[in-house]
């Protein structure tokens, strides 16, 4: 590849900005002893919330890009890497459920929601938003942490919207979120039934993300 | 060999690659296009587009939390 | 070497299977997986009492256990809140480390009312599907919940008008 000469360009003086690292972690360390002393529990979501921040940031991870980027240049890396994140957590968490329904619990643990309007509508707008915005949830947080003041705006937006939505939710529930069913996979498939098919329809997804990225080329 | 400098600082992911590829279509072979930006995932947008479309690019980090990328076109 | 661990960016890959991994913990600590928004609603209803109103006697927090405790609590003594709060720190952390941190403005008014419409339609979003990219989406799925892949489609469509409108008024 041939190389670029590089202009004289004046550099700005980097500063270190280790010292103020320590100073952060050492705040955030006191911290997390106060909180946890307080309530075990509070410092343990903390920590895991410190965690998802750092390892989010320094893989630049952004759900955002994730949905937008096929579109606008064709890239479908990041969908990929979610792709492969799903499957893992499929395997892990029908264990950590089946485990749970071993055991006699009756509510089986984890995200199960109903399927209807509200859920399109909800997905719908929460991808517009989140294009327009420059950032999912998870990345308005994380550019909060970067030093991006208008992430602070767009978070704004988000106490605004969910207020807002949860003063309407009586309606929707009503209308709509009642009736609907939710559907949990075993129950239809059984659960070696439903994992095959989950991690069957993620690996012909990612199939399909890598078969795209190769033949777009978006040039503008 | 011109050198055309693009000012993307403050400006979400998106933006600096397309404003890029907008401004590659209008320069002459052989020019250097420098994109600012302070966006660190605009960063990874532009090693993968560039390694896509087998174009030199190179990212010097100028300060603290802030790149300048620079294309050749060719 | 350690210039890769801290201050070139790790693959996507790498983070996905972190986080596949930390939220698979979570799971197994807490009891329930990753979720975002409802600590959002949490900031949102607290600032709004401080305000003069009473979000505590809406139906939304009055008829759940869960959401009603919330509202006893605050920033520090809520779990959600703390979490959100986190992922803040964690990346803020994670700049400094690697001398990344930087200050950035806002440019123009555009951006404000295209930062604050967007959050303002994700969050109400966020309320009738029970969740965002993460609650309804990326821990949902692996729930075997159906509702994940519904929601994940929507989001994909909603992202595609997303970046019709981004192109045509913000390039």
């Amino acid at each position: 590849m041939p190389q670029i000469e590089r202009s004289i360009v004046p550099r700005k003086k980097k500063k270190d900005q280790k010292p103020v690292f320590l100073i952060v972690l050492c705040v955030v360390l006191l911290l997390l002893y106060i909180v946890g002393s307080n309530e075990q529990t509070l410092g343990i979501y903390l920590t895991f919330g410190i965690a998802f921040g750092f390892i989010l940031q320094r893989s630049r991870f952004c759900f955002a890009a994730g949905f937008r980027d096929p579109v606008i240049v064709g890239s479908t890396s990041i969908l990929r890497a979610i792709v492969i994140a799903m499957v893992i957590m499929t395997i892990t968490f029908s264990i950590i459920q089946y485990h749970s329904l071993l055991q006699g619990i009756p509510t089986i643990p984890g995200h199960i929601y109903s399927i209807g309007f509200h859920t399109a509508l909800g997905g719908f707008l929460f991808g517009v938003g989140m294009v327009i915005a420059g950032g999912c949830a998870t990345g308005t947080l994380m550019r909060i942490g970067e030093g991006f003041l208008m992430q602070c705006i767009v978070l704004i937006g988000f106490l605004i919207g969910t207020l807002l939505g949860a003063r309407h939710f009586p309606w929707w529930e009503k209308n709509f979120i009642n009736e609907a069913p939710s559907i949990h996979l075993p129950s239809y498939f059984g659960w070696p039934g439903s994992i095959g098919l989950q991690i069957g329809v993620l690996m012909l997804l990612f199939y399909l993300l890598k078969r795209y990225e190769d033949k777009h080329n978006i040039m503008l | 060999m011109a050198e055309i400098r693009i000012d993307c600082l403050y400006e979400a992911c998106p933006i600096p690659l397309l404003k890029a590829m907008k401004k590659l279509k209008k320069i002459a072979v052989g020019d250097v296009l420098i994109i600012e930006t302070d966006h660190s995932c605009a960063i990874k947008n532009f090693t993968e587009w560039t390694q896509k479309n087998n174009l030199p690019c190179e990212i010097v980090e100028v300060d603290n939390g802030e790149w300048e990328i620079r294309l050749i076109k060719r | 070497m350690l210039d890769k661990l801290i201050k070139e960016p790790w693959t996507y890959y790498t983070g996905a299977v972190l986080i596949a991994i930390l939220n698979t913990i979570l799971f197994v600590v807490i009891g329930r997986p990753w979720q975002i928004t409802s600590g959002f609603t949490n900031w949102a209803a607290w600032i709004w009492r401080s305000l003069g109103g009473k979000p505590e006697q809406w139906e939304y927090f009055a008829t759940n256990p869960v959401r009603a405790e919330a509202m006893t609590q605050g920033f520090f003594t809520n779990t959600l809140s703390l979490m959100d709060f986190g992922l803040i720190i964690g990346a803020l952390l994670a700049v400094l480390l690697a001398s990344q941190f930087k200050f950035k403005k806002v440019k123009s008014y555009k951006q404000v009312i295209v930062a604050l419409l967007g959050g303002i339609i994700m969050g109400y979003g966020t309320r009738i599907s029970s969740g965002c990219n993460i609650g309804a989406f990326f821990s949902a799925i692996p729930s075997l919940s159906l509702s994940g892949w519904v929601y994940g489609i929507f989001v994909f469509l909603g992202a595609w008008l997303g970046s019709k409108i981004l192109m045509r008024f913000l390039l």
